[in-house]
Parts: C-alpha cells; structure tokens; sequence
C-alpha cells in the first residue's frame, strides 16, 4: 500500500536537518531522514498497513495513523525492530485514564516515562543495566525519542503550543528503561501488573524526573526501602501532595539485599505503601504554609493502593542506588500497561 | 544524494468550531467563567466578576469549575455554554 503523506525533495541529508528544523518538526537535534523506504520497513516489520488507525486523540479529535507514527520512528533513529514497542506505548498512552492532553499540555511539564519489560528486551538490545536512567542503549534512546518527536509532530506538542510546560525536565528527549529481568528474581513489570509473564510489554507513565537515592550502608530491606520512602515523602512535600503512580527504579546492588531477603515486589509495595506518607502540615516547614490550613494533621500517602507503585529491577550492578520516578500530578494520569504484538484471540483492555 | 522524504505532521486538520459572533457590549449580558479550579483563580475571577459588573454592566456572571483541572471541561458545563453570551477561559495556575 502507498503512503499518504506529503513528500519533500531536498538534495541531501543535510538538506533535509534544515527542512524538518525549519518547519518544527525535530526535538532540536538531527534526525534520520524518513524515507518511503525506511517507513515500509517498520511497518511491515509490525505487520501493519499505513492507514490503520492506532486511535484518536480524544480530546482534539485528531487521528493516530501507523504511517506516521512510523515517519516519527524512523526519524528518531528506531530500527524496524524497535517500531512495534512505539506503536504500543502510543496506543496505551490513548487510553483514557491516561489522560494524554493533559499530561502532554501542562505547565507540570512531565515526561512519557516507558518500561520495557519481558522478551523483547533481550531481543531489542535493550539492556537495562548500565546506566538504565541515561543513554544506556540504542533500542531504548530511539523508542522513548520517537514518542517525543510524535507528540511534536503528530499532536503538536510543541513548546509554547500545546505544551505548556514551564520547566519540562531531559526526559521529553528520551525516557524509556528496560528492565532488567536477566539478573532479577523478580516478575516482570507486566506480570506484576496482572500480563501473563511470558508476554512482551509497554508500561507508560506521565512521570517527573528520576529522584536519586543512595544507601550503600545497610543490608535490611526495611532500611534500604525506608530511604526510597523518604524521597517520596520528600517529592510529596515539595512538589505534590497527591497520590499517584510512582515507579521505583532499583538497581542490582540493593535489588539483591532485598531478594536475599525474599523480599518480593509485592513486599516491597506493602511497605512503601506504609511509609511513604505525610503529614499536610508538613507543608509549613517547606514554605506552603499557607495551604495547610485546618488540616495540618491530615494524613496524605502517596500511594492510594500497594499495586499503584512501579518496581522496576533496572540499573547496573555496582552502586548503592536507586531512582524514586514521581508522578506528574496525583492520578490525573494513570500508569497503563499493555502487551506488544497483535493476538486475534485477545479481549479489549478492560475499563 | 537527492533524497525524498515525508512529513511527519498530521496533514488532516481536525474539525475546528466556528468562533462565536463578537459582542458590540457587554452590557445587559450573561458571562461565563469556566475555572479550572486551581487555588490562584479564586481571586482572578472574583476580581473580574467585580470589573465586568460594574464597569462593563454585565446581568450575570456563572461561575462554573471544571472537576478535573487538566481534562476538558465536563459535558455539563459545555452544554451550559449555549446559554450565555460569552465564557471566559484560558490556561494558568
């Protein structure tokens, strides 16, 4: 099937940085140019025709076509092989509870953070180990790059357009990890998240900046996760109070206290469940004290329930540390997770 | 090399609803605020409820908030918005 989209003749590739520059069409940085060519190449890869329609965006009422989600991937730099994982992030980012225009369009400026989890990790390169957080690996900088550069272009999301955000942080170039399920005991993200664990999967979240911890002076489980509570409880106190989906980056150091320890995720979730919370009043002694009000003793947790917290087995295997993933505000967007690949068999996500 | 390649950009144009007639007056008229309830426009738009009053004559002002301050506003309030002659909204904290 032909592509529909409009095509430039430029005269090289340098030609062509200063055209998709010039019109808004990059993040600022140089991309690979979408040719006809590159563009089949993924979506025959995911075995979609061009005009299938991935979803619409809600509240613009604007169409998500494979063909140009495809364009966005190949001029991130993603590979064929990496085209499947973008197109089930974009569609899980239309779910509703994600709530997609406002998490792209506020002034909290978030990110689309993005788990990779299951097979695909190992099959993408996707390593998930050094340097997780940051330019840890092609398959992870291109697919978490091409959500970023569709938003720009599919849904013009753009600074000062639709997005609004008044500070935005490094993670709207890139923010996708890959857990690192080869060195884990651990479920899987998904499986955690109720996925059969043997699936491939995506998990979004409209999240802050990675928050970084470290305690490198104590084996207890109790301990090392009361540090990773702390900076919630600090992230609750100075920037929202509101519960929401938070995402626990642990890397192998600690990950293995805790699993000596037997802990599972699910042990690790109780327990910060518990701990991470304030008290509202705790907003005075960092300069809100004006919206304290009548309700200083008032209890907040930053969790409304254990399963809405993202224990992600991710980093390399020296350092006693970890990253608290914040959400950008409350539940306004939910965490949603969904399975790579097509299944004939499969239901509808349920609401 | 020459190269041929594509744009990246949703080329289709959404449906776009027409802009209202602009008001010679405001005087005699119903306004409407649709807040998205964040703690600084109480003050914003009791402030502007208080201008469109007495300088511009305005009959009524409704004060609507939306239910969550970063989704659209609620079908309710849209619906509402055919019975006033203007509504004033925007962005901000």
């Amino acid at each position: 099937m032909d592509l529909a989209s409009k095509t430039y003749d430029v005269a090289d590739v340098h030609a062509v940085q200063e055209l998709y520059h010039a019109n808004g069409w990059t993040d600022g940085l140089p991309i690979v140019p979408p040719t006809q060519d590159a563009v089949h190449a993924c979506l025959d890869w995911a075995m979609i025709p061009p005009d299938q329609l991935l979803g619409i965006e809600p509240v613009r009422g604007v169409p998500i076509t494979a063909e140009k989600l495809a364009i966005n991937a190949v001029m991130a730099g993603c590979l064929p092989m990496h085209f499947p994982a973008v197109v089930t992030a974009f569609v899980a980012m239309l779910e509703p509870e994600f709530l997609l225009h406002g998490a792209t369009a506020s002034t909290g400026g978030c990110a689309v953070f993005i788990v990779l989890s299951g097979p695909v990790c190992r099959e993408l390169g996707a390593a998930g180990s050094f340097n997780a957080l940051g330019n840890s690996d092609r398959a992870t900088a291109t697919i978490g790059r091409a959500i970023r550069l569709a938003l720009i272009n599919i849904l013009e999301v753009r600074p000062g357009g639709i997005d609004r955000s008044t500070l935005g942080h490094p993670g709207k170039f890139s923010y996708c990890v890959a857990e690192d399920e080869a060195d884990s005991a651990w479920l899987p993200l998904h499986a955690q998240r109720g996925l059969p664990p043997e699936v491939s999967a995506v998990t979004v979240m409209a999240a802050g900046a990675p928050r970084q911890i470290m305690n490198e002076w104590t084996t207890e489980p109790e301990e090392i996760l009361e540090t990773f509570a702390a900076e919630m409880r600090a992230n609750m106190r100075h920037y929202s109070i509101w519960a929401g989906n938070y995402a626990l980056i642990i890397p192998k150091q600690l990950r293995e206290h805790l699993q000596v320890a037997r802990w599972s995720k699910t042990d690790i979730a109780a327990f910060i469940f518990e701990r991470a919370r304030i008290r509202r009043g705790e907003w005075a002694a960092v300069g809100k004290g004006k919206v304290v009000r009548d309700r200083g003793e008032s209890e907040y947790a930053a969790l409304e329930s254990p399963d809405h917290l993202l224990v992600v087995a991710a980093g390399g295997p020296a350092g006693g540390f970890g990253a608290v993933i914040p959400p950008w505000l409350g539940h306004k967007s939910r965490a949603v997770t969904l399975p790579i690949g097509a299944c004939v068999d499969c239901e509808p996500p349920e609401r | 090399m020459a190269l041929k390649v594509l744009d990246p950009t949703n080329e289709t144009v959404p449906p776009l609803g027409q802009t209202a007639p602009r008001l010679t007056s405001l005087a005699g008229k119903t306004v409407g605020f649709i807040s998205n309830g964040k703690e600084g426009t109480k003050g914003f738009f009791a402030h502007l409820d208080r201008l469109l009053r007495e300088e511009f004559g305005v009959a009524d002002v409704v004060m609507r908030v939306k239910s969550n301050y970063s989704a659209p506003a609620d079908r309710d309030i849209v619906d509402e918005i055919a019975r006033w002659h203007a509504v004033v909204t925007g962005i901000g904290d």
